[in-house]
């Protein structure tokens, strides 16, 4: 399922990145890779802010739906 | 020795500033949000002359995603620095290694500096460093750049690294047929490239980087020669090439972190984490936004604000820079024109802009410390899902905020937003927002013609951000911006303390850029207009307007009855300056100004010299309104000269002086910025064409938000103007049929340039 349907203070694993190459590139560059832990923090209108690999990282709605866990 | 050049490289609000603060004594402004530095700048390093450091900008990677990416993996690739300091923030050095793995690549001496030590050590855990350089095969050395500890070592190390050339080989593989794969391309492409640049342009190839396809000049044939390597590599481990080699870096640093940190703390969440579980919630966060904000504008604008600009105005300004100047320069025995020239002129017009100074530091400091404590990032991030309606992104929230303050700073941080279209619409909407340099402006019109009422700087605000929304629904709704605007992802830092240093330097810095501008650009400006309006040409005698007026044989009564004929007031109220060069010159392009209300040459002369900088409209109105004050006391009712604004404007505009007032500070507001801003906007467009559209877009909308304000105002007084009504009324059609008629043209690609 898309990130943007954890709760606040859930965690998942990442299964899949979509979106185009250059998308994925950039979320990859922050860390957003497949297999990797991911807690999100705090759930606003669809925006997300999560906590993966030790950072904070605020991702929007339309990014966050790209996500899979 | 020959001269080495040292690059400071590493992610985003790592520190880097910071440390390039401490290495060459500079002082870079340091932000507390991702891409405050977003060109290379470079210092030499204390005590040693022959040592450059540059500055990079931060990045999470070297593909070319971002400008920020593009510039520093360009600085690194083509000029090849001596050595790499790589800045690494030791509280997230998953992350960071990141980068750090690419950068070992490169073929460059690369000294890894973990930063934060002193954060590290509070929370308890330990990063073995001899383990970590072990596995980067470079030398690590921990700091901590906000207190200033290892820094110094550190430069030494990376000199001393500079001269050995000791370059770090890569110890990363990845598995073996992706290895095979680009030691082929190595093979048939970058042969003779020397041979530590190999790998990295190799897995840059591997990953169909068409930046590096297009340096290296690669023909058409060895490109699908190559492709064939890559699509077997995708088929055998069925992910896309990109994805392979991220996939496996990070395999690769999981299992570093695992041999080089010891965590004390396992999961839980942290107080940075539980602050924004409250700030950034569902339904408190727009509240507590709108909370701070109103409280950060009340202190600077309010009582507090006001109590001092006053002082500044009436001790400062009127009795010792103006009134105290005269007396000094008088009892010199000067002649009267110098007297004038120093006094009316100079001190009338620095002096204008320099009572705002007070004011506008406790605005700075006040953003500052939202800064740097980490709020502002956050702010970014609330701001994005209201933006996304009207095509902007969260992002350019900041670019507005800091647009508060300065307009050039304001459209430089638009470069953080990766979309072009974005950013393009942030730079065209960003000097719409009061900056500094407009609040005197505001403060002049709501202290002249409403008697310091506090609406009106509400509503220049507001005026701002309705321009804004405005125009981003409707420049969605063109060809040029159609499209979606990009999905927002930031990085947020953790919250900490501001620190007093940090706080205390971002709010100088944009303060004296203020003040250097009274200092240099006013001064200048303001001598000039007091020569233009002290000199002119009366009956046919060219000389001091004053002076001619003085001699009845000049200035007879029928030579003063046919200027008030030409000006149309009254004999009694023709004053000298109607005759001035600056008159003639205000006169020749009024008539532009008259369908807003504002026809008259001094207002039209004030908007003119506001390109110069905003805070000259203001110091223009004290020259050219520096007349006749025979109370030269500030008394209560403010500057005397308010009193001049408030009759000339209600003289020209026929008793509507208000609404013309209103009119004028919204076209000085909204229209185009000044010349330094002008300059910014060139620079980020990166296109003369762009940027010529932008200005004028500004000065468009400023005409036509003057005119319906002005036209309508006179219409509800009941003094309607029939060709202006209509006119009006078209304007707001147009507007209306733009907002809610006009259909979206959906973009048929995501425009990233």
């Amino acid at each position: 399922m898309p990130l943007t349907l954890l709760r606040a203070g859930e965690g998942s694993i990442i299964t899949r990145i979509g979106g185009n190459a250059e998308t994925r590139q950039f979320l990859e560059g922050l860390g957003f890779v497949v297999g990797t832990p991911v807690t999100v923090i705090s759930v606003t209108a669809g925006n997300v802010i999560c906590s993966i690999r030790d950072s904070r990282v605020a991702v929007s709605e339309g990014m966050a739906k790209k996500i899979y866990v | 020795m020959a001269d080495i050049t040292i690059a400071l490289a590493g992610n985003p609000n790592c520190g880097k500033t910071t440390l390039f603060n401490a290495l060459t004594g500079s002082k870079q402004y340091v932000g507390n949000w991702p891409g405050v530095t977003v060109e290379e700048k470079h210092g030499k390093l204390k005590g040693h002359d022959d040592v450059t450091i540059a500055d990079l900008p931060g990045i999470y990677s070297l593909s070319p995603y971002t400008l920020e990416e593009v510039v520093a993996r360009d600085y690194l690739t083509e000029h090849r620095p001596d050595a790499i300091l790589n800045i690494v923030d030791g509280t997230n050095l998953e992350r960071n290694l990141y980068l750090t793995t690419q950068l070992v690549e490169l073929g460059i001496p690369t000294l890894v500096a973990v930063n934060m030590m002193d954060v590290i050590e509070k929370n308890g855990d330990v990063i073995d460093l001899a383990e970590l350089a072990k596995a980067l095969d470079c030398k690590v050395v921990s700091i901590s750049a906000l207190k200033g500890t290892g820094v110094r070592e550190a430069a030494e190390e990376a000199v001393a690294l500079a001269r050995s050339g000791n370059k770090p080989i890569p110890q990363h593989r990845f598995v073996g047929s992706v290895e095979h794969a680009i030691a082929h391309i190595e093979e048939v492409t970058v042969h003779d490239l020397p041979e530590e640049q190999q790998r990295w342009y190799a897995i840059k190839l591997f990953e169909r980087d068409e930046k590096v396809q297009k340096k290296l000049g690669l023909s058409d044939e060895v490109i699908a020669h190559i492709e064939n390597d890559i699509q077997a590599c995708e088929t055998e481990l069925d992910d896309d090439a990109e994805s392979i080699i991220t996939s496996q870096r990070y395999d690769y640093i999981t299992s570093i972190i695992g041999t080089c940190l010891r965590r004390a703390n396992k999961g839980e969440l942290t107080t940075s984490d539980k602050i924004d579980r409250i700030v950034t919630n569902r339904i408190a966060a727009l509240p507590i936004f709108a909370a701070i904000m109103f409280g950060v504008y009340w202190i600077a604008m309010g009582p507090f604000g006001t109590f001092l600009t006053d002082w500044t105005n009436d001790v400062l300004g009127g009795e010792w820079l103006t009134e105290g100047s005269r007396a000094l320069f008088e009892s010199w025995g000067l002649s009267s024109w110098l007297v004038g020239l120093l006094s009316d002129g100079i001190c009338a017009g620095v002096g204008a802009v320099l009572g705002f100074v007070p004011q506008l530091l406790v605005l700075f400091l006040l953003l500052a410390i939202l800064e740097d404590c980490g709020y502002m990032a956050r702010i970014a991030f609330i701001m994005d899902r209201i933006f996304r309606r009207f095509g902007l992104s969260g992002k350019s929230f900041i670019p507005m905020l800091v647009g508060t303050g300065c307009g050039v700073p304001g459209v430089m941080a638009s470069r953080t937003i990766e979309s072009e279209r974005d950013r393009r619409m942030t730079i065209t909407t960003t000097c719409f927002i009061p900056c500094g340099a407009k609040m005197p402006i505001i403060g002049l019109i709501a202290g002249a013609l409403f008697g310091g009422a506090a609406w009106v700087s509400t509503s220049a605000y507001f005026i701002g951000v309705a321009a804004i929304i405005i125009s981003g629904v409707m420049l969605k709704k063109t060809k040029m911006f159609a499209g979606d605007p990009a999905p927002f992802v930031m990085e947020l830092p953790a919250y900490h303390a501001p620190s007093v240093s940090n706080v205390l330097r971002s709010m100088w810095e944009r303060g004296w850029s203020f003040i250097k501008k009274a200092g240099t650009i006013i001064l200048l400006s303001s001598i000039i207009i007091w020569a233009l309006k002290s000199f002119g040409t009366v009956n046919g005698q060219f000389g001091m307007v004053d002076e001619l007026y003085e001699d009845p044989s000049i200035a007879t009564d029928e030579y003063i009855e046919s200027v008030a004929a030409r000006t149309g007031i009254s004999p009694e109220e023709v004053n000298p300056m109607d005759d001035s060069i600056l008159a003639g010159i205000g006169n020749t392009f009024a008539p532009v100004f008259a369908p807003l209300g504002f026809g008259s040459w001094k207002p039209a002369v004030a908007t003119v010299t506001g390109l110069v900088a905003k805070e000259e409209v203001v110091s223009t109105f004290g020259v050219l309104y520096n007349y006749d004050t025979d109370s030269e006391e500030w008394d209560d009712e403010g500057s005397p000269v308010w009193a001049n604004v408030e009759a000339d404007f209600q003289s020209f505009s026929n008793g509507h002086g208000q609404i013309a007032a209103f009119a004028f500070m919204i076209f000085n507001l909204l229209c185009a910025p000044c010349f330094a801003a002008m300059g910014a906007i060139k620079r980020e467009m990166n296109n003369g064409k762009w940027a010529a559209f932008a200005i004028g877009y500004m000065c468009v909308f400023a005409y036509a938000a003057g005119l319906v304000v002005y036209q309508i105002g006179l219409a509800t007084v009941g003094a309607l103007n029939p060709i202006g009504i209509v006119a009006a009324v078209a304007v707001l059609g147009f507007v209306g049929y733009m907002l809610f008629v006009k259909k979206y043209h959906e973009a048929e690609e995501l425009l990233v340039k």
